[in-house]
């Protein structure tokens, strides 16, 4: 399954910014094939649905730790591993807003 | 193209969000950090010109602000780079068309300032980061005054009017 999601929100700055359209894919094996570096959508119990990037990865859990690209940007320090279930899918597309 | 196309796709069906948070509010943008970096450069190079003492002393004072120098110069650039690549819209572009020139500016003297000791570098990387200031918070609204830095050295700075 392919879905369409807007991005809000600067902490994927300068390669994900407010505005851009990202589409992820929800096929489980191609979720199984997640590494460090992939950036996915995931849904967190306190901030809802997250755009960012896996800097870490445990392949006993299948819990991975995100962060962001700035330095400022919310990521696994305080939000935690990411549970496997928790993830949307995984981004194979970017379309950039034209002026940024 | 494409990209239109989704948008407007995306006033019908309303596409789900996917936030990309910062720790703290995004919006927190300010050139100050870069105007101190921009001075402390400047202060390191008098610094190391005054420098009297010989030996080892020596050494290790030039290499403190040689460091400090480094350090801050970087500073600037980083701080610089963030506001005009994460604040500034096309719209203050156009308002303001010699903006990407200055900030060019402040890119090369933050890394002349770094390859030398030369105090005008230091002082041009002042003005161009002051210029930088005042155009940042004409974008905000805020009116801007012009005093000399109450501490060494006392060059004139851009300051929010507030």
């Amino acid at each position: 399954m392919l879905r369409l999601l807007k991005v809000t929100g600067d902490s994927m700055s300068p390669d994900f910014q407010e505005g851009d359209f990202v589409v992820i894919t929800t096929l489980p094996f191609l979720l199984h094939s997640v590494k460090r570096g992939d950036t996915i959508v995931f849904d967190h119990r306190l901030y809802g649905t997250l755009i960012k990037r896996i800097g870490s990865f445990d392949p006993q859990t299948g819990e991975v730790y995100v962060q962001g690209t700035r330095p400022d940007s919310l990521d696994s320090r305080r939000l935690g591993p990411i549970r496997p279930e928790a993830i949307q899918g995984k981004v194979i597309a970017h379309f950039a807003h034209p002026t940024k | 193209m494409i990209y239109q196309l989704i948008n407007t796709l995306d006033k019908t069906f309303h596409f789900k969000r996917a936030q990309a948070h910062c720790d703290v509010p995004c919006g927190i943008y300010d050139p100050s950090t870069a105007q101190i970096g921009a001075l402390t450069v400047v202060r390191m190079m008098d610094l190391m010109a005054g420098l009297e003492s010989e030996g080892v002393a020596h050494e290790n004072s030039m290499a403190r602000y040689i460091a400090v120098k480094e350090e801050h110069a970087e500073k600037v650039k980083h701080e610089i780079r963030v506001i005009w690549g994460d604040y500034i819209k096309p719209e203050h572009i156009e308002k303001h068309p010699e903006l990407n020139d200055v900030v060019f500016k402040v890119m090369k003297l933050g890394s002349k300032a770094r390859q030398t000791a030369d105090r005008q570098t230091g002082v041009e990387l002042v003005e161009a980061v002051n210029q930088f200031a005042a155009i940042f918070w004409e974008t905000k609204g805020v009116k801007t005054k012009k005093a000399k830095a109450p501490y060494a050295p006392a060059l004139e700075m851009v300051y929010p009017d507030l």
